[in-house]
């Protein structure tokens, strides 16, 4: 159980980290591709499915308390204003509400990076918080909103990110319009030198849509306290970042507050940062002594709780006759909202293929709208749509095939930092990916198709981190009857977390499933994992688990040594059995040792251990799109996606293949159906309903054909897991985009691809 | 929503005198699936709720011979997709009906309510003062109208969203209208009001009147009828654009012909001049093209929604060909 | 006519103007909202009437009191501590509060619960029989359709009024009556295989008990 703190790296909330981290002073043998497992891979049903298909499943949005109360926040009606007064009398003299929160009797706690408060006298876009009202029931505090009058002084405003950039624009804030004052610039050699260099160059400009999450759970929290202690259930995938965040703006101790999240109806990333609304819970609840419960309606979901921010990316490419790379460029600004946060989309660009020449020059923008948050692969679903669009521009340049030019330009070590990655299958993604497609057989020469229906096959390719890291840990508590506990203070978004654990779990000490107990989701009675966000939650956590199984194990066979009297090396652990492996009749199963020992339960705590030093860990994928462009109503149907990605180890194939559609559906209606929609003359949003604001339907399914082409990478930990919650979603727009073109010899080169542009588009090329 | 009192008038009379009595405080209120938005969103806040369900003998699809098919408007949508007298006769109804909404929608809306339905423009159900609502100008008309009207605008640029009504008015539909006397029978297409004679109703509903029943004439011996929705979601959208075609041939011309459209302007909308231009028509590809091209010629785009137009006429030419093949 | 003419002759510009004087308004800026808030002040009290209720809920008769605008998820919700059923859009556009009425799928959340008078409601609640899921319950879960859960509910009880009415639904008709509910994490497959499945199961039970 000894650890040690080395250095490591890996990719976590705030992007690559560099860190020193308390890991297992010996690694196990990694799980390596010719691991013979019974549990760990399989398709086993999800844990929870029986609690979610019973409506037995209590999620925060569910939970109830004696007292308990209801409250609402009211949102800023106009997208720039400073808030010349409040009159909430009215409001708090309607029968039944408790409290009214304004700026005026609200301390000044300070929000994202200090730039606002929790209810700032000045608004910055439609949804700003204004007040809050908590009342005797959801309706009355949903009246009393209405009766509380603000007097807004109203600003100049902006919502267009390059008129924000303008120095005459209207400010978000004092300080300016652009994060950190200016670009963020990366280069490598000598782009100008390499366009020069090159046989032929391509330049455009793609540009994508602002999305938003959505997910099915309103954001949502319910605060009670106990004496001085506090208990949040909140709808987050950040159990213990939300915890230190109540605890900071409350100015109490983190040991004072717990946060709890059982399950929770997704998230998609808009749930990994803390929200003003659970410390507004927090801080009413403790005020008025009765537990407060807090959520958002759908309008404030596509308001207030972050999006995808948009794109604007003007790219160039230039390569020598044959395809290579040799120079690739990047102008790029984004918008994201109204405080503080990042539009970058080049990484991308700068590490899917190899190219010596690299320059990208990002803007970040704040404009007068909502602001933006990560969403499942941020930067890269934008960044891999544009740039493959450009690579596949370039392949028709060339008169190449787009598939054979990403592989001319294929590199085997990390372009930025020169490292070898722990394991690269992106070529056997291209084989067997276009090999299930049909790429050499179906697809026809770009723009060669005539008649109404005309059928295209694009591709793209996907880089991401993925690969987890410490610290992560899980404790086991093995119970006398041989039943197990597993705890991990991780999240289960509906990614299967509780499942893969009690795989381990079973897989390790060889106990049935349906003896293990697993619990998460709480920051009291778990061991610390980071937020689930990024594709770390696998990665990060089952190691742990594993490690915390294979203690377990060695203390079973150290305490079966003793007591049958025989050095371990002479024991064999079979089925929740120890027994001699010269008297196989000496036996003992887990409930006679641990009786023996005199205790009721056996506890162990595994930890992630380090990643390897000198190395990069990245996921690689690539999906193909078949696709049908009407071209008489301009409808792009998508026919089929064949995804073939690189992941390591799969923890479980039922849960994987399920998350992986997921996020091809999601790209499949980035590509072609969602969108914000802003009344630029007014700042105000006119798609807050999830029917203007369109989401994917069942009808809106492709056909999917997942295929992993890895078995494990050992490398990176014991259980040589990657990361797919983001992987999934990366490619699927930049296939598709690339299939329209193929299909019509006509680019469309902004998201999402509506029947209008392609109408307009193709009438433009006649 | 704002709490309001629920009344279940027995019959017709009460519920017409409720309304009446008190013009913009009391709503009539059937499957509820639009008021009950309105309600929520504020921009309906009425004291009353009329349930119109409690009135008895509303709901019913009857077919009488030579007379035609009769519909009660309480009957829900989801009946007119199930029902053989329909799905045998009036292909157009069914269609129109399996494309309203969703399963759920479809149980619970109600045809009368489905043709009564209030916009769904997204300046009039946000946050905007706007024309319908009492303001004084329409955002749409230089703001994201994407979806808003090509033809018949102004002042307001709404679309109608009604996919039945573009069907029945195809099929040349009449309406019986409780007054709080008498009833009286209006065609269909005299229902609806253009935005230029009051751009704040649909149609000419005055307070106390209601909708109770939908006659649909017969259609003689090998009439061929079908509706059309493109939307841009796979399922469970409001029309981008719609045709209903009602069409007879005779040998190889049309003999009679109809067509509305959906999605295009403030009412369901029909081109008299081109159901003139059908009558006749050689039923090939090349005349029906033609014909389409004659599709709106009055249009008037805005900065938005030019593509509704091209979208339309091939949506009109493929049914013309599916009706005739 | 001109096109500004038929704009009502207001342009923009007049309109940005006229916002810049600074205006009071709350959430909802509508004249329609304000006169409905002046109401409610004076009739603080009629925030409370209330109306008798009675239905049948899962096989039980249910004689409750009900502010007339409640929903019927509300009541189930709040009232009847049946929180299976979720409210996501509360406004009939996703599915996810889908339970049957005298056998067929409504949204409660856009039902007025007094529309319900004398009907026979059930929900995801009602569907096992003592321990035993549902078939459809039983192949959600063996066919993973289903990430986060929250929508679950409501496809299950959309998939069971689809299989009352049809035993023996084509993968068309599955698409079809499955459409009207929403799954953000978009499990679409997975659910169109559960549904599948839980008909072939059905229709198996169905003969093994002839």
């Amino acid at each position: 159980m000894s650890r040690k703190i080395v250095k490591s790296r890996y990719f976590g909330d705030e992007g690559l980290i560099e860190t020193v981290s308390e890991v297992p002073a010996e690694k196990h043998k990694a799980w390596g591709p010719d691991a013979e497992l019974k549990v760990v891979g399989k398709p086993v049903s999800r844990l929870d499915g029986y609690e979610k298909v019973t409506g037995k499943a209590v999620f925060t949005f569910d939970v109830d308390l004696p007292r308990m109360t209801y409250a609402r926040i009211l949102r800023s009606a106009v997208p720039h204003a400073k808030i010349k007064n409040i009159d909430t009398s009215e409001a708090e003299d309607l029968p039944g509400v408790l409290k009214v929160l304004t700026y005026k009797n609200c301390p000044k706690i300070p929000w994202h990076w200090n730039t606002t408060v929790l209810f700032d006298e000045r608004v910055r876009y439609q949804g700003d918080e204004v007040a809050c009202v908590a009342a005797e029931s959801e309706a009355v505090a949903e009246e009393a909103l209405r009766l509380i009058r603000v007097d807004y002084e109203v600003l100049p405003f902006v919502t267009d990110p390059a008129e924000a950039m303008k120095s005459s624009s209207a400010k978000v804030h004092d300080w300016g319009n652009i994060i950190d004052e200016g670009p963020a610039v990366y280069f490598r050699g000598d782009v100008e030198k390499g366009f020069g260099e090159s046989d032929l160059t391509f330049e455009d400009t793609y540009s994508t849509q602002v999305v938003v999450h959505n997910p099915t759970e309103p954001h949502c929290s319910v605060a009670s306290w106990e004496g001085d202690k506090l208990t949040v259930w909140d709808s987050t995938q950040a159990l213990f970042g939300v915890r230190d965040a109540i605890a900071k703006s409350l100015s109490m101790p983190s040991s004072k507050v717990r946060v709890i999240k059982k399950y929770m109806g997704g998230g998609f990333g808009g749930k990994l940062e803390a929200g003003k609304y659970s410390v507004i819970a927090a801080l009413i609840s403790k005020e008025i002594g009765r537990p407060v419960r807090i959520t958002m309606d759908r309008k404030e979901m596509n308001l207030s709780v972050g999006n995808r921010p948009d794109s604007v990316q003007r790219l160039k490419a230039g390569a020598k006759k044959d395809g290579t790379l040799l120079a690739l460029s990047q102008y790029s600004y984004g918008n994201v909202g109204a405080y503080p946060n990042g539009a970058d989309c080049g990484t991308p660009l700068r590490s899917l293929y190899k190219c010596p020449n690299v320059r990208t020059e990002e803007y970040s923008v704040l404009t007068n709208l909502g602001r933006s948050r990560a969403y499942r692969a941020p930067g890269h679903v934008q960044g891999t749509f544009a740039f493959e669009s450009l690579i596949d521009d370039l392949a028709y340049k060339l008169g190449m095939d787009p598939l054979e030019l990403r592989k001319k330009n294929f590199t085997e070590v990390d372009p930025i930092s020169g490292r070898p990655y722990t394991s690269k299958r992106i070529l056997e993604a291209y084989e067997q990916g276009s090999k299930a497609i049909g790429w050499l057989e179906k697809r026809k020469p770009t723009g060669s198709e005539q008649g109404r229906f005309r059928r295209g096959i694009g591709m793209a390719s996907q880089i991401w981190w993925g690969g987890g890291g410490p610290p992560a840990y899980c404790t086991i508590k093995l119970n006398q009857d041989g039943s197990a506990h597993v705890l991990a203070g991780t999240q289960d978004l509906g990614t299967g977390t509780y499942t893969f654990l009690a795989q381990i779990a079973s897989e390790v000490l060889e106990i049935p499933i349906d003896k293990i107990e697993v619990t998460i989701g709480d920051t009291e009675t778990c061991p610390y994992c980071g937020l689930s966000g990024g594709s770390l939650t696998a990665p990060s956590v089952s190691p742990a688990a594993r490690d915390a199984a294979e203690q377990m194990k060695s203390k079973l066979l150290s305490a079966g040594a003793a007591l049958l009297e025989t050095p371990e090396s002479n024991l064999k652990y079979s089925s929740g059995r120890i027994s001699r492996l010269d008297e196989p009749d000496k036996a003992l199963s887990i409930s006679e040792v641990i009786g023996k020992l005199h205790e009721k339960v056996l506890v162990t705590t595994g930890a992630r251990e380090a990643n390897p030093e000198g190395y990069e860990i990245n996921s690689f994928g690539a999906q193909f799109a078949e696709v049908e462009v009407d071209t008489e109503t301009g409808r792009v149907r998508v026919l089929k996606i064949v995804a073939a990605h690189d992941i390591g180890r799969v923890l479980n194939y039922k849960t994987l293949l399920n998350q992986f559609h997921g996020g091809i559906i999601q790209g499949a209606s980035y590509a072609l159906l969602e969108e914000r929609v802003v009344d630029e003359y007014t700042g105000k949003v006119l798609t807050t309903n999830i029917h203007d604001y369109k989401l994917p339907t069942v009808k809106d399914t492709p056909e999917i054909e997942l295929i992993i082409v890895s078995d494990s990478d050992p490398l990176i930990s014991n259980t040589g897991v990657k990361g797919i919650g983001e992987p999934a979603i990366i490619p699927t727009a930049g296939a598709i985009a690339n299939a329209v073109y193929n299909a019509l010899g006509v680019r469309i080169k902004s998201l999402p691809i509506t029947p209008d542009k392609v109408l307009m588009a193709l009438s433009e090329k006649i | 929503m704002k709490n309001f009192n629920y009344i279940q008038p027995k019959a017709l009379k009460e519920a017409s005198d409720i309304l009446k009595k008190k013009p913009g405080e009391a709503v009539l209120y059937a499957g509820g699936t639009d008021v009950l938005g309105l309600m929520k969103s504020g921009i309906l806040t009425p004291e009353e709720v009329v349930n119109l369900k409690s009135v008895p003998d509303l709901k019913y699809i009857r077919h009488t011979q030579g007379k035609g098919l009769q519909i009660g408007a309480l009957t829900e949508i989801s009946e007119i997709t199930e029902s053989t007298l329909i799905s045998e006769k009036y292909a157009i109804l069914k269609q129109a009906a399996r494309e309203v909404a969703s399963p759920q929608l479809r149980n619970m809306a109600t045809l009368g309510g489905n043709l009564c339905q209030r916009p769904r423009c997204w300046y009039f159900r946000e946050d905007f003062n706007c024309l319908r609502k009492g303001g004084d100008m329409c955002y749409a008309f230089e703001g994201q109208n994407k979806y808003h009207c090509v033809t018949g605008g102004g002042p307001c640029f709404i679309v109608h969203p009604s996919d039945m009504a573009v069907a029945l008015l195809a099929l040349d539909a009449r309406l019986t209208i409780y007054g709080g006397k008498k009833f009286k029978t209006v065609p269909l297409k005299d229902f609806f009001v253009l935005p230029e004679d009051d751009y704040r109703r649909e149609n000419i509903l005055k307070p106390g009147e209601i909708v109770t029943e939908i006659l649909i004439p017969e259609l003689p011996e090998g009439t061929k009828s079908g509706f059309v929705k493109f939307k841009e979601r796979g399922v469970w959208d409001f029309a981008v654009v719609s045709v209903g075609a009602v069409i007879r041939k005779d040998g190889d011309k049309v003999s009679h012909g109809k067509l509305s459209f959906g999605g295009v302007a403030p009412i369901p909308w029909m081109e008299e001049e081109l159901n003139k231009k059908l009558q006749d028509l050689a039923l090939n590809e090349e005349s029906f093209t033609q014909l389409a091209q004659g599709i709106l010629k009055k249009a008037e785009v805005l900065s938005k929604n030019a593509y509704k137009i091209p979208l339309l006429r091939n949506i009109t030419k493929r049914i013309l060909l599916e009706l005739t093949a | 006519m001109s096109k500004d003419s038929k704009n009502g002759g207001i342009s923009r510009r007049k309109f940005l103007q006229g916002m810049g004087s600074g205006i009071i308004g709350t959430y909802v800026l509508t004249p329609a909202v304000s006169s409905a808030t002046e109401k409610l002040t004076k009739n603080a009290e009629k925030l409370r009437l209330t109306m008798p209720l009675t239905m049948k809920v899962n096989g039980k008769q249910v004689h409750i009191q009900v502010e007339p605008r409640t929903t019927l998820a509300e009541v189930l919700r709040e009232q009847l501590g049946l929180t299976g059923t979720k409210v996501v859009c509360n406004n009939g556009e996703c599915g996810g509060c889908t339970v049957l009425m005298d056998q067929k799928a409504v949204y409660s959340c856009h039902i007025l619960a007094l529309d319900c008078s004398g009907k026979e409601i059930t929900t995801i609640e009602g569907l096992m029989k003592a321990d035993k899921l549902n078939p459809v319950q039983e192949a959600f879960i063996e066919h993973d359709g289903l990430q986060c859960g929250f929508c679950t509910p409501g496809q299950i009880m959309a998939a069971e009024a689809l299989l009352l009415k049809n035993s023996r639904p084509t993968r068309d008709e599955v698409l079809e009556g499955m459409s009207g509910n929403i799954c953000r994490c978009a499990a679409y497959p997975n659910i169109i295989e559960s549904v599948l499945s839980a008909a072939d199961k059905l229709r198996n039970e169905s003969s093994s008990m002839k």
